[in-house]
């Protein structure tokens, strides 16, 4: 049964980089991420999936990059959630496996990630508010590197929190 | 109980770092703006959070059933803190079949709410099964932190092995002194009338035969026989088995056994038990639903244990096999220690029972069709007429059971022991 959203999610995340850039490379890596994502769905397999979540990544930056199209961002906040909400499902699978599923996890869990979606709308909209102010105010030849170190520091923060001992 | 990060938060972790390293790589900030939810999610874990409470309570509805009998599993579940989402993995021992329903739950509960999950189980084996173990695993409404518990508590399945009925049982040679259901030559106190004889001072009225005294015109009184019970002491080989899984030669002798014990209690009989395998174990004659109990608990545990070492019965004791005990020894016949001890004890007097378990038939179903393996099959049923006309030259009654083909009341039934002191008996 969750397997028809996961799938339905994996078509999404092939579909967006299309609406992008109609080209070979965009195609084939989209073919190998659905292929993958097919097999992770179908086996309930992590690890394929999570492989397939970096393909389509790579399909979605390759069609931006070839495109040259100007920034999306409610494309990308579509793209981000379709990717988390694949690779939660698949893992919710993985959990009801041959199990008897009540309807109240179904109900609780879509309340829940609908929540998380308004939520990550709302933060999109403040931090895209918070970036237009500091546009201004960032050297061009600078900004490669703040980018870089800005991502550094993001990954650097949520690898301490994944990491810190358990509670 | 403490939370852990589970695959997905690793998982969500790597893809937002190859995501971030590719809006770099390319300079195009959507994978960075795709990213905001994956660390959204991850940022959750930033929050303190409480372990999960809840009350769980496990029950079965009989923890004593026979083979093939089912058992309904209830577990219920009550959250006393909020739990997003729960994984019941409920006991489902190794041999024990689902009958209907899943031994797996996922389910979300509030503070105060409850959950019971329930399935029923088939137990198509003896055995002692544990179904004390239970896992309840808690998440987080974004599946990304875990807490999990292995809740293990005492309790076990008893499934005794199944008990047909049978009524034409082997009679022992001889009797004890208690009152039982084998009717004695001896007079005495019984309700199975005998001769008549004439009234003596002492004899009591009510055994006055009224209408012989009217007839011949003095006080006649009828004596009865006595009844009495015999000790029957079942001797299972464990020391080797053939055949499929449930269905070996050994678990048939355990039916057989247990069948045999039921119908020997039933009619008022001590009955004991001797193992006789790799380790001998035993049970001593005993009568009543209380020694049925020390059986059966035996029989289910009966398992065939390896040895090189000859096992003598000199080291059971004299109560275990009492001297004019009916010894029943049920066996396939493979290992040639239990014929020796088999023999010995007819040496030593005992009457002696074997009830060969055929290994031939219980094999045969395991191999496939194939005009070799019907050669095989047939060599060795011929060898086995020969190891039981040994037994037969001993004076030793055997009886033959096809046990996958042939109920044992039916092997019994055509199973006639020449007794010669069987008319003595008491």
């Amino acid at each position: 049964m969750i397997r028809i959203p996961a799938a339905a999610l994996a078509l999404v995340l092939f579909v967006i980089p299309w609406t992008i850039a109609l080209a070979k490379p965009v195609a084939v890596a989209g073919g190998v991420a659905l292929a993958l994502a097919g097999v992770g769905i179908g086996g309930l397999w992590r690890a394929p999936l999570l492989a397939s979540a970096c393909v389509f990544l790579i399909e979605y930056t390759g069609a931006l990059w070839l495109a040259r199209a100007p920034v999306g961002v409610w494309g990308a906040v579509a793209f981000g959630l379709a990717l988390l909400l694949l690779l939660a499902s698949i893992e919710l699978g993985r959990g009801g496996r041959r199990a008897t599923i009540d309807t109240r996890v179904l109900r609780s869990q879509c309340a829940a990630w609908l929540g998380f979606t308004t939520a990550t709308l709302g933060a999109t909209l403040l931090g895209l508010s918070l970036a237009s102010g500091l546009t201004a105010s960032i050297p061009f030849t600078a900004a490669p590197f703040l980018a870089g170190l800005a991502v550094l520091g993001v990954l650097f923060a949520l690898a301490t929190i994944v990491k810190r001992p358990a509670r | 109980m403490t939370g852990r990060v589970t695959p997905l938060g690793l998982a969500l972790l790597s893809a937002a770092a190859w995501a971030l390293s590719l809006g770099v790589l390319f300079a195009r900030p959507e994978p960075l703006i795709a990213t905001i939810p994956l660390a959204l999610v991850l940022l959750t874990l930033a929050l303190p959070r409480r372990a999960p409470e809840y009350a769980l309570t496990c029950a079965l509805s009989a923890d004593r059933v026979f083979e093939d009998e089912g058992v309904t599993v209830t577990i219920t579940l009550t959250a006393t803190s909020p739990l997003a989402v729960v994984i019941l993995r409920g006991p489902l021992a190794r041999d024990v079949e689902l009958a209907s329903g899943k031994h797996r739950a996922v389910t979300s509960l509030g503070p105060g709410e409850t959950a019971r999950v329930s399935y029923d189980v088939r137990c198509p084996v003896r055995g002692v099964h544990d179904f004390g173990h239970i896992v309840v695993h808690v998440r987080d409404r974004f599946g990304i932190r875990a807490w999990e518990r292995h809740h293990a508590e005492p309790r076990v399945l008893r499934v005794y092995p199944r008990v047909a009925p049978v009524r034409s049982l082997p009679r022992p040679l001889r009797t004890q002194a208690s009152v039982g259901d084998y009717v004695s030559k001896a007079l005495g106190e019984g309700i199975e009338p005998g001769e008549i004889r004439q009234f003596a001072p002492g004899d009591a009225i009510r055994q006055v035969n009224w209408r012989a005294s009217l007839r011949l015109g003095s006080l006649y009184v009828t004596q009865h026989h006595r009844e009495h019970n015999a000790d029957v002491v079942l001797m299972l080989d464990t020391l080797a088995q053939v055949g499929a899984a449930h269905a070996t030669t050994l678990d048939w002798s355990v039916r057989a056994a247990a069948s045999l014990a039921t119908a020997y209690l039933a009619r008022k009989d001590r009955v004991g038990l001797i193992n006789c395998g790799g380790t001998i174990d035993w049970v001593r004659p005993g009568s009543g639903r209380v020694q049925y109990e020390r059986l059966a608990d035996t029989l289910l545990r009966a398992t065939v244990v390896f040895t090189y070492v000859q096992k003598s019965l000199a080291f059971v004791p004299p109560r275990v096999l009492p001297p004019h005990a009916l010894v029943i020894a049920i066996t396939p016949l493979l290992d040639p220690r239990f014929t020796r001890t088999a023999l010995d004890l007819a040496a030593r007097g005992f009457d002696l029972v074997v009830v060969a378990v055929s290994p031939v038939d219980v094999t045969r179903a395991t191999l496939p069709a194939s005009a070799l393996n019907d050669l095989a099959c047939r060599l060795w049923a011929l060898d086995r007429v020969t190891q039981l006309d040994e037994f037969r030259r001993h004076g030793i009654p055997v009886l033959e059971w096809n046990a996958a083909s042939e109920p044992l009341e039916a092997a019994l039934a055509g199973f006639h022991r020449r007794r010669a002191r069987l008319a003595t008996a008491g």
